[in-house]
């Protein structure tokens, strides 16, 4: 037997097949999984919360309150005070709302709101340079109070404990799996969350117009909003961010309230 | 968002450097493997055919360690979860076991035969997640150097 010389013509021990073909029919495979895990851990989500009372809220909350007791306490470099609003308590027997909720202002340059769960509505000090009027105010904390009314802060936990419960199962140790499915399932998360926010926007118009008579100023806040984006660059970055945002871009919700409002049948005001 | 935009870089990165790479390092596998096929390269303990006078004997070896891209690596992490044939490290081995192969010929330029070739492969992020995977593969051999046999007599085997 001679000793011959020769490579192989053909390289059998590798795949011959395009990478990106694998990678695509693995992915679509997972992102099929993933969805319908989340689906369906959603629904049970949203079956469970409207079994749980407020008052049951409160209890399990108990721990998570902000201290009534103290005069104002500090988190994260945040100053937190209570703040005393005398339209808050009318707006919320509107809402029908029996707990006793309180009212917190945070030093913030921020102009946002927060539901916590338990019953703490947070008011961060932006929010009132863009809301100046008493109607303006009126209708985030109308919103808030809707939140609270349909228990979406209960089910922003639940989902994301469903979506991290999900993420962590699949992806395992697996942190550039992670990196991957994190930011298809936030955006997933947002885009239910933007549904959330209409409905609690419907239903802020109807606490305002059982309060005033008409919903006046509902959209002061947003309007001031846009004013500001307009003249900020980065217009284009806020349009991309907005699948990613949890609350609908600002135009479209000036759109929405309006057509809420036109739906409902309510006052323009003055 | 910002997160997003960093692993779409990373991934692309991955690929098309990756993929750049893999295949210059191949041209260059299949170039230098054909410069060198004249050397007998075997595993068995003896030499092939009757050699002359021989020279001298030594232990050569030939090391290379390679690693997956980042793309690659998703890529089998999603192979994890459904199972079956890890295509994506396929030519991560390949590539490292010709390399050190022909790091060892490389290094015995002249040698008449290499005998006794082994190849042992270890990982270097062993056990450790979260860590690119990387292999390392180990060719030893002993190459012979010797004059060509007298009565002319072609290497065969025995």
């Amino acid at each position: 037997m001679k000793y011959q010389a020769r490579l192989p013509e053909h390289n059998s021990n590798i795949s011959h097949e395009h990478p990106l073909k694998e990678f695509a029919l693995l992915l679509a495979g997972l992102a099929i999984i993933m969805a319908a895990l989340y689906w369906v851990l959603g629904l049970a989500v949203d079956y469970v919360v409207p079994m749980i009372s407020p008052e049951k809220e409160q209890h399990w909350f108990k721990t998570m309150r902000i201290d009534k007791g103290a005069s104002h306490w500090i988190s994260q470099d945040n100053t937190i005070s209570p703040y005393d609003s005398p339209i808050f308590e009318s707006l919320r027997s509107c809402a029908n709302i029996e707990v006793p909720l309180t009212l917190w202002q945070v030093d913030s340059d921020q102009p946002n709101a927060v539901a916590l769960p338990g019953g703490d509505i947070l008011l961060f000090s932006g929010l009132f340079d863009h809301a100046p009027s008493e109607n303006g105010l009126a209708f985030i904390l109308a919103h808030e109070l809707a939140h609270f009314k349909h228990r979406d802060h209960l089910r922003s936990i639940g989902r994301g404990i469903v979506l991290m419960t999900v993420t962590g199962f699949i992806s395992g140790d697996s942190a550039a799996l992670a990196s991957l499915l994190t930011p298809a399932g936030l955006a997933t998360q947002a885009q239910y969350s933007q549904t959330l926010e209409s409905a609690a926007d419907a239903l802020a118009l109807e606490i305002l117009n059982c309060h005033y008579g008409h919903v006046g100023g509902a959209t002061e806040f947003f309007e001031n909003m846009l004013k500001e984006q307009d003249s900020s660059a980065i217009a284009g970055i806020e349009q991309l961010n907005h699948y990613f945002s949890s609350h609908p871009e600002t135009q479209a919700r000036i759109d929405n309230i309006e057509q809420l409002r036109q739906q409902l049948g309510f006052d323009k005001g003055p | 968002m910002f997160d997003i935009a960093v692993f779409l870089s990373l991934i692309s990165l991955g690929y098309f450097v990756g993929r750049y790479l893999e295949k210059r390092h191949y041209h260059s596998i299949n170039t230098r493997e054909q410069a060198l096929i004249k050397v007998i390269t075997t595993n068995t303990k003896r030499p092939l055919g009757t050699l002359g006078k021989v020279n001298k004997v030594e232990l050569v070896t030939g090391n290379a360690v390679i690693s997956v891209d980042y793309f690659k690596r998703v890529a089998a992490g999603l192979r994890k979860l459904f199972g079956g044939n890890l295509t994506t490290y396929e030519t991560l081995v390949d590539r490292a076991r010709r390399e050190a192969i022909l790091r060892l010929k490389e290094s015995c330029q002249g040698a008449t035969q290499i005998i006794n070739l082994r190849i042992e492969t270890s990982s270097i992020s062993q056990g450790k997640s979260n860590q690119i995977g990387s292999v390392e593969v180990l060719a030893y051999a002993t190459a012979i150097y010797a004059d060509a046999p007298q009565a002319g007599k072609q290497a065969t085997a025995e």
